[in-house]
């Protein structure tokens, strides 16, 4: 169960992987990359075992510092993630589903069988709409009273 | 009238027509054909390019050049403005290379762009860039000129947003209008000094009337119009983040044809800025600033097109210092050859990006040489030109403006940055080469690779021949209008290749140091500096827009109401009266008694003296 509150266990293990990723974008080639993360990796490692919540929130706080001065001003990013080159590059293709009903009708008899199906689905849907709109309203959570 | 003048004009119209035929079909209702893009369009500019050579085979062996004043569209008794095209010595060398570029450029994208379902929108509007820019090329007047200015930069925003549900390429749409708007800002300061002080807009005319006069202003004009166009530092940003873009248009816009139009105006009014010391001063310095700091940051970049992006603009920094040692014909030289090469590493990275399932960051590439020989040899002929390697296309104009700039005994400084930005040149070079074709591959092996497409290979092919015998074809044809400088120091004359071989060399040592287990990050000062852009835009971005949404806000909520209330009206009207109410009622000092008897006395004394 998720909260708005990270664990510490969270927060190392963010740190950890974006400190490889900006590593990765460092050192370009594998082997030195697997040299330098073998490093990173190991002196995570030494201070696992931390029982003292004071002093691991502080060695993660050195470690988010460090972080910060050492960081690559360009990551790597996926093509396809948040940021990269190709990310919504097709958004603009995408058109809603209601699209296909303002279709011509010569244009919609170029695929009778799946406009058949549809008008199927529609009708399904209209039917089973108020069991659907029931059965959401039992599952929603009452809202709190400070709301 | 002459029959080889008819053909020459004759020729000329031709190719509007050609060129502006497939546009006017798309107005008809009629749906389109799906293969419309390639068999219309790419045909038409193909056909296009075949008809403009007889103009130049008849300007390179009669020395021909024609003027067509085709419709007059405003005569007054002082003022005229026409629709006049000229057929001179740049316009008749430019249109042909452009024409070749395009086809070659339309052919590739009818493979790149395959797979989008509005490809012949997309050929539509690279088609209308194509017709712009030969009127901004061809034009005789300045009112032309900016039609075709206006129109390229429009195809630019169009272009650039062409994948326009995507944040960034909006705004690098919206980034390319406003700071070429800015430029346009000084063009128009010009045609409006020359409509009124040599009252015309036709080149002739204006050349003629502007003999003795000082053009300091005008020409400041220009400059910051072929500044904002052709990317020069202040104006720049725009141009790395154009390749937001699609690479076909980074390839035809954004390093062949539309970043040159700055540069381009400015050849064309070098008879009025041959005579201006300033403007030359401003222009070397200005070339040579952009030149170093481009190439700087292009050391550090690691998206493919972003780095020949930058070298994009470093070669127009280039001209532009071409433009302040007085060689116009130098710099249209270097435009000519800069647009096979150039075009030609755009296709080549785009043929690679596309092969890596849109993988455009040079740390996931690596290896491409045994994987695509082609496209990597042709990438490697490419920078090759780039660098200035002796009998390549890139040669004959960067070696002859180098070796311009040694034996001018103008600014020192200049000199020592345009040889900076050489060896620069050679270093991202090898750097792209060093991480794309060279060692291991770094990505996925699941990879589309394939080179066995025609619709690749065979623009690339004929780019390449461009890219090697361009300049050879170019320089032994036509003759220089200024001589060259033909005997000078061998320090001098090896200068270039010098310090490119040097830039190759240390760029082949720090290449093999990053292989090695030194330590993770380089000095981070200087890295930050070149990746970051000389932190330019994060400047400029941030503290431009903020400086004008304070000053609105303040204008909104401050200074309205401090002028209409406080300045102006009620409580002007209060703070100007209650000074003098203050004084007026503090003299009396409220002894009643005082004034009453003081009143008595003087009352008293009057009927005294007047009985």
């Amino acid at each position: 169960m998720a909260s708005a509150y990270l664990t510490h266990q969270q927060k190392v293990l963010r740190l950890y992987k974006k400190s490889l990723r900006h590593l990765e974008s460092w050192c370009i080639f594998r082997d030195k990359y697997r040299f330098y993360a073998c490093m990173l990796r190991a002196r995570f490692d030494e201070n696992k075992n931390e029982k003292d919540m004071v002093k691991a929130t502080m060695l993660l706080k050195a470690g988010e510092e460090e972080f910060w001065t050492n960081q690559h001003p360009q990551p790597y990013i996926f093509p396809d993630s948040p940021g990269g080159t190709s990310y919504e590059r097709y958004e603009c293709y995408k058109v809603p589903e209601w699209v296909l009903e303002h279709w011509h009708p010569s244009e919609k008899a170029m695929y009778p069988d799946y406009f058949a199906k549809r008008e199927q689905w529609k009708k399904l849907r209209m039917q089973s709409w108020d069991k659907e709109v029931a059965q959401l309203e039992a599952e929603t959570p009452p809202r709190r009273p400070q709301d | 009238m002459h029959p080889t003048s008819l053909m020459m004009t004759s020729s000329l119209i031709i190719i509007f027509v050609i060129l502006t035929y497939p546009v006017l079909t798309t107005l008809s209702p009629r749906p389109q054909d799906p293969h419309w893009a390639l068999s219309h369009v790419k045909t038409a500019v193909k056909l296009a390019f075949f008809v403009s050579l007889l103009p130049l085979f008849l300007f390179l062996n009669e020395g021909l050049e024609t003027i067509i004043t085709n419709w007059n569209w405003m005569n007054t008794a002082t003022f005229d403005i026409n629709i006049s095209l000229k057929f001179d010595h740049y316009s008749v060398i430019f249109t042909p290379i452009a024409l070749y570029v395009t086809w070659s450029i339309l052919e590739f994208a009818s493979w790149y762009m395959h797979a989008d379902p509005d490809m012949n929108r997309f050929f539509k509007y690279l088609l209308i860039f194509l017709i712009t820019m030969i009127i901004l090329v061809t034009a005789n007047n300045m009112f032309q000129l900016f039609i075709g200015w206006e129109g390229v930069g429009i195809m630019s925003f169009l272009l650039i947003g062409w994948w326009h549900g995507r944040a960034d390429a909006n705004t690098a749409a919206l980034q390319a209008v406003l700071y070429n708007r800015i430029g346009d800002i000084g063009l128009i300061f010009f045609m409006a000094w020359v409509a009124m002080n040599l009252n015309s807009w036709e080149m002739q005319q204006m050349f003629a009337v502007a003999k003795d006069m000082d053009l300091t202003y005008p020409l400041l004009g220009l400059i910051i119009a072929a500044t904002g166009k052709s990317a020069q530092f202040g104006l720049h940003p725009w141009l790395p983040s154009a390749m937001e873009g699609p690479t076909p248009v980074s390839a035809l816009l954004h390093s062949s044809t539309m970043v040159v139009a700055g540069i381009f105006l400015l050849i064309r009014m070098s008879p009025l800025m041959e005579n201006n010391q300033t403007a030359l001063t401003t222009c070397l310095c200005l070339g040579a600033l952009t030149t170093l700091f481009t190439a700087t940051c292009a050391l550090t970049q690691n998206d493919i097109k972003k780095i020949v992006a930058f070298s994009t603009s470093s070669q127009l920094g280039l001209m532009m210092v071409t433009i302040g040692l007085n060689q116009p014909q130098l710099a249209f030289l270097h435009i000519c050859t800069h647009a096979f090469f150039k075009a030609m590493l755009f296709l080549c990275s785009g043929s690679i990006i596309h092969s890596l399932n849109d993988e455009q960051d040079i740390r996931k590439m690596g290896g491409m040489h045994r994987l695509t020989p082609f496209t990597s040899s042709c990438l490697t002929i490419g920078s090759l030109a780039l660098t200035g390697t002796p009998f390549l296309a890139g040669f004959f104009s960067k070696d002859a403006i180098i070796e311009a700039l040694n034996t001018s005994y103008l600014n020192a400084w200049a000199l020592a940055l345009t040889l900076l930005a050489t060896s620069f040149t050679a270093v991202y070079s090898l750097r792209v080469i060093y991480f794309v074709s060279m060692g291991h591959p770094r990505f996925n092996p699941l990879s589309p690779i394939n080179e066995n497409n025609p619709t690749v290979i065979n623009p690339i092919k004929r780019l390449a021949w461009g890219s090697i015998i361009a300049g050879l074809l170019i320089t032994s044809n036509i003759i220089p209008i200024k001589t060259p400088i033909m005997s000078m120091p061998a320090v001098l004359k090896l200068a270039a290749l010098t310090v490119t071989i040097l830039g190759l060399l240390l760029a082949l040592e720090l290449a093999t140091l990053t292989n090695k287990q030194f330590k993770p990050t380089p000095t981070l000062t200087p890295h930050h500096f070149s990746n970051m852009l000389g932190f330019f835009p994060t400047i400029i971005h941030r503290l431009t827009p903020k400086l004008n949404l304070f000053l609105g806000q303040a204008i909104a909520s401050q200074t309205i109401d401090q002028t209409w209330l406080e300045k102006s009206g009620p409580k002007a009207l209060t703070n100007l009266n209650l000074p003098m109410i203050t004084t007026t009622s503090n003299i009396q000092q409220g002894l009643i008694k005082t004034y009453l008897s003081l009143f008595l006395l003087t009352l008293t004394l009057a009927l005294l003296i007047s009985y």
